[in-house]
This record gives structure tokens, C-alpha cells and sequence, in this order.
């Protein structure tokens, strides 16, 4: 199935403002636990985590999904097609590991935003938790731009069931 | 994703290409060492420190 241009264009425009989106809020998230992770601010650890936990829920998780659902549409709806060319399997791979990876992290996420909500942290609370957000953050934002970086490149290589479709589509076309 | 003519793509030979396999390897090498930081118990490891058993407000 193939989409129109004018539905096209809306498409690609909601995959970009979403991939790019959803890197936007990664990099404001990990600010945001480094912040935690480090400040000797009460206030501003407590604020970071409360913070964490908001953009967590109504920002990454809605736009990781989205970008997912979009990046689907777009090449289902085009002749790139999902498992035709390797980067945009690798791609397609690479959003949902990191949508997968994100929501495994929401629980932990919650934990800190809750923990930060009801008491003071000290900056010996939560070690672990808060180097694993850090950490999380900071290796989601990694993959993001290897993702943006194969979109952009768009690397060579069709996979054989890419080749399989391209002879089927060459076949037909030469009677 | 539009941005180029998918048939320009057409011309490489079928094989993997060079960066798939590297990619490929990266990936792997990844996945192994994060298994093998968490059955030793060396990973990040909040999940298992705090998280569990805790109940959330």
C-alpha cells in the first residue's frame, strides 16, 4: 500500500517531530539525573526526580510510541518498505529495543519521583537507582543518534528478501 | 525517509554489507556484557536493590 504524497508528507512530518522529539526529552532527562545524581541541593534533587517522573510518563513514553507507530506507517506506506534495506531494519530494531529498554525503566523512574516526593534524599539514598538512570538516560541517547545518524546516511545494503521483492517487482514489469 | 529515490539503493551486490555485520557484532558484544554484569551482580542493578518489593504510592 502506498500512500499519497500530500498523506506522505503528513506522515513524515509526525515521524520526524516525535524521533526528534523523543531524543529532545532523553537529553533533558539525563540533565535532569546527572542533576539528581550529583547536586548537593536538596531542593534541586528533589525537584530533578519529581521532574523525572513527569517527563518520563507524558513525554517519552508518548513520544517513543509514536515514533515507533510513525516510523511503522512510513515505511509500510511506502516503497522503502520495513525488510527491504538493513538500515531501516536496524532501525526499526533500534526503536524497539529502546521503547522496550524505556518502559522496563519507567518502574524506577516512578520509584525515584516517589521516594522524592515523600522524603528528603540524601546523597547516599538510592545510589544504585540513581547511577542506573543516569546510566539508562545516557545510553538511550547513544542508540537515538545512531538511529537519526542511519536515517540520515541511509547506508546501502537490501536484504534478501529486499532482493527477492525487487526481481518479483522487475520480472512483472519487463513482459 | 523519503529524501532519496529507494531504487538508487538497487545497484549493491546481495551480501551483507560491512556495516551490518559490524553492527551486528557490536550488538552482540553489548547484549553479552550486560548479561554477564547482571548474573555476577556487577550490573547498574537498581532493579533488584529498591525497586522490588516496594510498594509505590
Amino acid at each position: 500500500m502506498t500512500m499519497t504524497p500530500r498523506l506522505r508528507k503528513f506522515a513524515l512530518t509526525a515521524h520526524i517531530t516525535s524521533s526528534v522529539g523523543w531524543i529532545g526529552a532523553d537529553a533533558g532527562f539525563l540533565a535532569l539525573a546527572i542533576a539528581g545524581l550529583t547536586s548537593q541541593d536538596a531542593e534541586m534533587v528533589r525537584a530533578a526526580y519529581l521532574a523525572m517522573g513527569l517527563i518520563a510518563w507524558f513525554v517519552i513514553v508518548p513520544l517513543s510510541l509514536a515514533a515507533l507507530l510513525t516510523g511503522l506507517v512510513q515505511s509500510l506506506g511506502t516503497k522503502w518498505g520495513l525488510f527491504r534495506h538493513y538500515w531501516i531494519l536496524v532501525k526499526f530494531l533500534i526503536a524497539i529495543f529502546a521503547t522496550i529498554v524505556l518502559l522496563i525503566h519507567t518502574q524506577p523512574i516512578s520509584y525515584m519521583a516517589n521516594a522524592a516526593a515523600e522524603t528528603t534524599l540524601s546523597s547516599a539514598d538510592f545510589r544504585e537507582q540513581r547511577i542506573q538512570l543516569v546510566a539508562a538516560a545516557g545510553a538511550g541517547l547513544l542508540v537515538l543518534l545512531v538511529a537519526v545518524t542511519l536515517a540520515v546516511y541511509k547506508p546501502r545494503g537490501m536484504t534478501p528478501y529486499g532482493w527477492r521483492k525487487q526481481n518479483e517487482e522487475g520480472s512483472v514489469a519487463q513482459p | 525517509m523519503n529524501n532519496k529515490n529507494p531504487k538508487s539503493h538497487f545497484n549493491t551486490k546481495q551480501q551483507t554489507p560491512r556495516w551490518v555485520k559490524m553492527f551486528g557484532i557490536i550488538a552482540l558484544v553489548l547484549a553479552l556484557l550486560f548479561v554477564v554484569l547482571h548474573l555476577t551482580g556487577r550490573g547498574l542493578g537498581g532493579h533488584a536493590s529498591g525497586c522490588h518489593g516496594v510498594q509505590q504510592q
